[in-house]
């Protein structure tokens, strides 16, 4: 099994836990911590599409333009985890900010209690 | 020059500035009545076609970096999201929640919702879905109350997992025709290998997420009926033009491919539904602002189904639909707002109002009049070329449970004017109503709307002009049968 084939594999993992972690766990804080390794696992996938055995996509000053077109893993995928690791850093804390709230309101976390529908 | 990327980047500098000013009431105020006034110049200073970002340009036959498409139809979409966005700042200024929290937010949203509508990168696109997400959330917050809270946080969980599958679709499409521009994209799609169905079905999630289709439609209602009336307007703004962009994107990627013709049952299919479970959730309600939320999910099904058959015709009614539905949907809202300033919004607590303000009563007779497509407002021309789609397309039956969904929403619009206007009420309740104020900036933007639809009713053609072409270059003419 190669580099690329077993990111795929641990990336189908992490959305599956992730997704079972979402809707089958009750506490919101597992709840969020679920999001968190589902977002990675698609961050995986997207880094491993972009892998081709090349080096890092890091440009040295060194180093001209046609012999890192040539040997680096594709840039743009990087590029791309970089701008969705952002996103969900601040999606998460709008979530861990609300979840604080409803805490102090009803001194519990559960998913059952401070989710429900009414 | 072309200014056209100034429809998003304003929106968003001025977001900023008023994220500074907190505090200063004053300031914010009027700085948010030249805002209002200057979203309505936006639309008309870019020019039509391609916009390349920092000068990339087309590089050996492949667009480098993010480009914006723009054209008449885009046009249109925009023209109104910038008119309800105005009038909506301008009623917001009247109300004392954390000002300029609100204008922020709704800013950031115009913002967004014009690049997922321009866009013409896949990857921009998901960006601001997520920026949305974000902000629809915390225009809910604002309201302040704890079943508020509650409703964000689950809009925001379901959020995550929805956006994160959609970027897994993206991650699809990306490594199967190795370019996130979507003119790019199309001509490398002529496969039909399994990696672009998970693809396409993936991004199917996202689209029924960010427009409350079901399986989201509740939470989406939920949403609505949570926040103040003329926030509400707002979203419901918001979730249209993004059902509107992202339908237009996914016909333009994958409409007349051999294998699509399975997703359009999908998505025929997942229209259908949110008109019937809509109107019949709106039917079971006794609050007045649940009643419109379901049916704004409701009309969302109408849109959806109307761009779903993908013919040019379709795609014409679709995007009138949810130019008009915004329209009087918003009206809708905002006379809720007004009532809900006598006294709360609970259908069988209400009553008696037609003598205290006999003209916004008329106007949003008008707009339900114009919900449930009765002529001569604008949502009869729009339900009436829906249906004629549906019959070109060889689906008879579309047709006719959109006119049996019709039915349903007079029904209810009716229900809820006779409790809130005309059932008589005893004296305390009247001494009750007089000492409280009417706002009268929301009448204004009431009045504005209403006149709209009675507009628009007449000359229908002042909105499809603009679409025609845009619609008959992404559109297939076919039979589904």
């Amino acid at each position: 099994m190669d580099f690329q084939m077993a990111s795929f594999i641990t990336s189908g993992l992490l959305v599956v836990i992730g997704l079972y972690g979402v809707f089958f766990v009750d506490n919101v804080l597992k709840k969020i911590i679920a999001l968190e390794i589902l977002g990675s696992g698609v961050n995986l996938a997207l880094i491993a599409i972009g892998y081709n055995g090349g080096t890092i996509p890091i440009k040295l000053p060194n180093v001209p333009l046609n012999v890192f077109a040539k040997e680096s893993a594709y840039p743009l995928t990087h590029a791309l985890v970089l701008t969705n690791i952002v996103i969900e850093a601040s999606m998460l804390a709008v979530m861990l900010g609300v979840s604080i709230i409803l805490y102090k309101k009803y001194k519990t976390l559960k998913g059952s209690v401070i989710l429900k529908e009414d | 020059m072309n200014f056209l990327p100034m429809i998003i980047v304003f929106p968003l500098i001025m977001a900023i500035i008023m994220n500074l000013l907190h505090g200063k009431e004053k300031a914010v105020k009027y700085l948010t009545f030249a805002t209002a006034i200057i979203l309505i110049a936006l639309p008309f200073i870019g020019e039509y076609g391609y916009y390349y970002f920092s000068g990339h340009g087309v590089v050996d036959g492949w667009i480098s970096g993010i480009a914006y498409l723009y054209n008449p139809a885009k046009q249109a979409v925009i023209i109104t999201l910038s008119l309800i966005a105005s009038l909506v700042l301008i009623t917001g200024m009247g109300e004392k929640l954390k000002n300029n929290m609100f204008v922020t937010l709704s800013l950031m949203g115009f913002a967004s919702i014009s690049a997922i509508v321009l866009a013409d990168d896949i990857f921009n696109l998901y960006v601001f879905f997520e920026i949305i997400s974000i902000v629809q959330a915390g225009l809910v917050f604002l309201s302040g109350t704890e079943e508020a809270y509650k409703a964000g946080l689950r809009y925001m969980i379901i959020g995550s997992v929805a956006a994160a599958l959609m970027l897994l679709g993206i991650t699809f499409l990306l490594a199967s025709t190795g370019t996130l521009n979507i003119s790019d994209m199309k001509h490398h799609l002529l496969t039909d290998n399994p990696m672009v169905y998970g693809g396409l079905l993936l991004l199917i999630v996202g689209l029924a997420y960010g427009s409350g289709l079901p399986p989201f439609h509740n939470i989406k209602a939920d949403l609505y009926a949570r926040s103040k009336g003329f926030i509400s307007a707002m979203l419901q703004t918001y979730s249209k033009f993004v059902l509107v962009g992202l339908m237009l994107i996914i016909l333009k990627l994958f409409n007349g491919l051999s294998y699509f013709s399975s997703a359009h049952a999908v998505l025929i299919a997942l229209g259908v539904l949110a008109m019937v479970f809509g109107v019949v959730m709106a039917l079971l309600q006794s609050d007045y602002k649940k009643l419109l939320a379901y049916h704004a999910i409701s009309q969302g099904g109408y849109v959806a189904t109307g761009l779903a058959l993908g013919t040019p015709l379709g795609i014409v009614a679709g995007i009138f639909h949810a130019i008009n539905h915004v329209i009087y949907k918003s009206a809708l809202f905002l006379g809720a707002y007004i009532v809900s300033c006598k006294r709360g919004s609970n259908l069988h607590k209400l009553g008696g109002l037609l003598p205290l303000m006999p003209y916004v009563a008329f106007m949003v007779l008008c707009a339900k009049l114009a919900i449930s497509g009765v002529p001569p407002f604008n949502g009869f021309q729009s339900k009436w070329m829906l249906a004629e789609a549906a019959m070109q397309v060889n689906m008879p039956e579309i047709a006719i449970i959109m006119i049996i969904v019709s039915i349903g929403t007079f029904v209810s619009m009716m229900k809820a004017f006779y409790l809130i206007y005309l059932k008589p009420v005893d004296e305390e309740t009247l001494k009750e109503y007089q000492g409280k104020e009417v706002p009268k900036l929301a009448v204004f933007s009431l009045f504005v709307l209403t006149a709209l639809c009675i507009i628009i009713g007449l000359d229908p053609s002042l909105i499809t002009n603009y679409l025609w072409d845009y619609a008959r270059e992404i559109g297939v003419n076919y039979c589904l049968k």
